[in-house]
């Protein structure tokens, strides 16, 4: 008997080990001194500090409890008296209310947030806060139901009764006899519910609306770019806080069980509820008013960048000498900005979207052309990057480049052969390199490599170049460690590869990071590549708009924005003011085109050419 | 009370599921069966008969009941020890038991199934480990492996839970009789813990086969984009091809699995829903 006691103590460590293992991840990586979270560079309490000043995470954070808290207690408050009103009602009736209610709690997140999401855009109304908050009361009811409704299975009828019969009403008798026994029941729900709110993901994708974040869409973005270390110094955060009140509220049980349990401890729940309800409402209220931005302001301008794309402090720099207010949102890849755009829910006045997507707006008529007399800092863009803008922005009507760069290839000279020639595409074939070889996971970043490998054209139309390009993709799949994206930058720095492929901009970081990593472009061609600044058709703020890319491009911001994101800057007098010479004169931030063989920039091809690329891709990652 | 009034009260909860989770439902139907020219349309069943989805179904299908046993294997004799320890302290540790498993729910799951990838890794926690210790190394990051690792970490507390609480509620008389009777306690198990335990496995197992069945989180994160479940292609054709009539035919495919699957539990249970606490927690 001993023995077995021992064993199951053993054993419930070991799963506790297990649900517990990550955490701990988490609370050593947020003290970790790297940005990486693949090495270790010593201990550090920066990212604690720096949380705070995080209006994005900070925000995101608050977005989370409140949207959980208020979701639970509405909740709670209509799973309560839904429970009252069911134990009530006839069994057939009472069937169906219980099968609808199992609707949401057995149907598939990815179901119930995908209709959700097409009865907002049916219902042609705007997805925030609002909506995201719907979706959460939405699936939050059925675990109050659940958990309040079977305490009336234990009910004592008599008791309400007499009750009655002693001249009490109704009401009173309810307050007084039935909701003390529920009240187990409400709480738990209550908890439940705020649990699975606070921990929801995948509802809250496709419900959310711009520059709305709760921590989860915040870490779904950043996991295509590497978390932000300071996510882990919050959940570390969290997590103490966490443990502390259930060992507190432990405590008090213990505490409890002394007295008997009486309605006095209900009373003092109630009047803890209603503190925290009003406290919310105050909240809420507060933060409607901080978030319904005036649209009408002369001093506002809306940017929508890309994540880890601007310097904050340029901005800040932006406002204090102009006054314009800056209105600053993110986003992770232009499929995620475009339908923003055009669904007209946000109303951005600048956004920075890459080539091939300018080309789109422009053939949709979402631009509006640039006023050069406004932008005499155009004077300080090379004239070579605004040359190799024409071939999707003829005239540089409408498009003015932030960044550049190439995609190629990212080896580890202490993980390979020596031997072996990595300027070129077939290097990724490699047998020798099998499971140690990270591709790009979009469609054309993946295609474009076969393409050039085969000679052929990375905007080619052709069903025959592009199947065969497929087929080449599928050969390769067996060899490739992971299809990922801005990933390849930790996994490489951490030598958890050989051979990356990567966006030059993110080459020079991941050298300083590690120095045996070195960037070659491939003799078969690549991708050349610019993001640049448009305007939206429909802006408020034109002059303010102009004011903001004329200030940019002023050499001292282009020099600190390269210097923050490492991505090459266009900005002639920006790249004289790079202190290091072999920086300022990279082959890699800043190649001689001339010298390269088969730079092509993307163009768009047209909805229906990208659906099949897609499709051609999934069968790549699918067989 | 008069009872009709009293049965208004769930009036408020009538409309809002009527709006918010009849009606949307309908709404996936709708586009499933339309096609984007506004016609009728065969989606649903080229779906269903798509090579892409089939195997993506497939793989689906067979990580989620995998994982699914995993979390039963697990959680049955967890709940078995953590009811004898809460057995001999008293109530208010099934509150600190409960809380325990919903503890690491509060933190991010996204946070938390990232952080598997650092422990995973080649050069992650687990390996420096074997790598000291001089053991081959364990390599299963973006293979299967480490996706059914996600799906049981992720969602085992859902498993955790309800089997727990229904163990608890069984009179304890049963289990003295069965051994007054001469039963040992393996039979004791066998015979009378694990049939009246049942309601509380079936909850667990539906709560954590079908998040398992359709998440496309796990697979991205841990997967390494190489294995594609039918989530992904859903989340895909929303996002990324903006196609709602090919992803809303897949949902519809993909629901007639949950339903199957609630069916099965509903058959089994034979019990009225509304008097199991399927996933609720007791305090």
């Amino acid at each position: 008997m001993k023995k077995s006691a021992w064993a199951g103590k053993l054993y419930l460590i070991l799963v506790l080990i297990f649900l517990y293992a990550p955490i701990f991840t988490l609370i050593v990586l947020s003290f970790n001194d790297s940005k990486s979270r693949s090495h270790w560079d010593g201990f550090t309490l920066d990212w604690y500090i720096s949380l705070f000043s995080n209006e994005y995470i900070m925000n995101a954070f608050w977005n989370t409890i409140l949207i959980a808290l208020v979701s639970s207690i509405v909740a709670t408050l209509v799973g309560t008296a839904a429970s009252i009103g069911m134990y009530r009602m006839k069994l057939p009736m009472k069937r169906l209310m219980m099968g609808v209610t199992n609707i949401p709690m057995l149907n598939a997140d990815i179901v119930t947030g995908i209709s959700l999401m097409l009865l907002f855009i049916a219902c042609r109304m705007t997805m925030g806060f609002a909506s995201v908050l719907i979706a959460h009361i939405t699936f939050n009811i059925p675990y109050v139901i659940i958990s309040v409704l079977p305490r009336f299975a234990s009910l004592d009828k008599s008791q309400f009764e007499a009750a009655l019969d002693l001249g009490a009403t109704p009401v009173v008798a309810f307050r007084k006899i039935v909701l003390p026994d529920l009240m187990p029941g409400i709480i738990a729900g209550f908890l439940m519910s705020f649990t699975m709110s606070l921990d929801d993901f995948i509802i809250t994708h496709f419900t959310k609306g711009p520059g709305v974040d709760t921590l989860s869409t915040k870490i779904y973005a950043e996991l295509k770019k590497g978390i932000n270390p300071e996510i882990y110094a919050l959940s570390t955060i969290l997590f103490a806080f966490v443990l502390l009140m259930l060992f507190l509220i432990n405590m008090k049980n213990s505490d409890r069980t002394s007295r008997r349990r009486g309605p006095k401890n209900w009373a003092f729940l109630r009047k803890a509820t209603a503190g925290i309800s009003i406290g919310l409402f105050l909240c809420l209220s507060l933060t409607s008013c901080a978030s319904s931005y005036d649209y009408d302001d002369e001093n506002t301008l809306f940017v929508y960048n890309w994540g880890e794309y601007l310097d904050p402090t340029i901005i800040e720099d932006f406002t204090e000498e102009t006054g314009i207010e800056v209105i600053y949102d993110e986003y992770e890849t232009n499929e995620v900005m475009y339908p923003k755009i055009i669904s007209g829910a946000a109303q951005y006045d600048l956004v920075c979207p890459s080539d091939y997507m300018i080309e789109k707006m422009i053939s949709e008529d979402l631009l509006l052309p640039l006023d050069k007399s406004k932008l005499p800092n155009l004077k300080n863009i090379d004239p070579a990057y605004l040359k190799m803008s024409e071939s999707f922005d003829p005239g540089n009507k409408y498009s003015l480049p932030h960044t550049f760069g190439t995609v190629g290839i990212l080896y580890n000279k202490s993980m390979v052969d020596p031997e072996d020639s990595f300027d070129t595409w077939s290097i990724l074939w490699d047998e020798k390199y099998k499971d140690d070889i990270l591709m790009q996971d979009s469609v054309r970043d993946a295609m474009m490599v076969a393409l050039k490998l085969l000679g052929y054209s990375m905007n080619t139309t052709d069903p025959n170049e592009l199947r065969e390009a497929q087929q080449l993709l599928m050969k390769q799949k067996p060899l490739v460690q992971a299809y990922v994206v801005d990933q390849v930058r930790d996994k490489m720095i951490g030598n958890e590869a050989a051979i990356g492929v990567i966006y030059s901009g993110e080459a020079i970081y991941t050298q300083e990071e590690n120095p045996d990593l070195e960037y070659v472009i491939p003799k078969e061609g690549t991708n050349f590549w610019l993001d640049s600044w448009v305007i939206l058709k429909g802006t408020k703020h034109e002059e303010n708009a102009h004011k903001f890319l004329n200030f940019l491009m002023e050499p001292e911001m282009g020099w600190r924005n390269f210097d923050y994101i490492t991505y090459s800057t266009p900005n002639i007098g920006g790249r004289a003011l790079i202190e290091e010479e072999e920086i300022r004169n990279s082959e890699i931030a800043f190649p001689h085109l001339e010298d390269y063989y088969g730079l092509e920039t993307y163009s768009y091809m047209g909805d229906d050419y990208e659906r099949q690329m897609n499709r051609l891709w999934r069968e790549v990652k699918s067989f | 009370m008069n009872k009709s009034k009293t049965t208004l009260l769930a009036a408020p909860y009538a409309v809002w599921s009527a709006g918010f989770v009849v009606i949307p439902l309908f709404i996936i139907l709708f586009y499933g069966l339309t096609s984007e020219n506004g016609g009728l349309s065969t989606g649903i069943l080229q779906a269903a008969a798509d090579p892409i989805n089939q195997k993506a179904l497939a793989l689906s299908i067979v990580f989620s009941l995998i994982a699914t046993l995993i979390c039963l294997l697990i959680a049955y004799p967890l709940s078995l020890v953590l009811s004898a320890l809460s057995g001999k302290a008293g109530r208010e540790n099934t509150t600190f038991f409960t809380m325990l498993f919903i503890l690491p729910m509060w933190i991010n799951s996204l946070i938390r199934t990232i952080a598997w990838q650092n422990i995973l890794e080649r050069t992650g926690v687990i390996n420096r480990f074997l790598n000291f210790a001089g053991l081959p190394e364990l390599n299963i990051i973006n293979k299967p492996p480490a996706i059914i690792l996600g799906m049981v970490y992720d969602f085992l507390p859902f498993m955790i839970l309800p089997i727990y609480n229904s163990i608890l509620k069984i009179n304890k008389d049963y289990i003295d009789a069965a051994k007054d009777l001469g039963a040992n306690n393996i039979q004791t198990i066998f015979k009378v813990t694990l049939p009246l335990s049942l309601p509380g496995i079936i909850a667990g197992i539906t709560m954590v086969f079908v998040p398992s069945l359709t998440t496309f989180v796990i697979s991205d994160i841990l997967g390494g984009g190489k294995i594609l479940l039918v989530g992904n292609i859903v989340e895909q054709l929303f996002t990324l091809d903006n196609d709602w009539h090919a992803g809303s035919a897949l949902s519809c495919v993909l629901m007639v699995f949950i339903i199957i699957n609630i069916l099965i539990s509903e058959l089994s249970e034979r019990k009225d829903l509304s008097e199991n606490s399927k996933g609720g927690i007791e305090l």
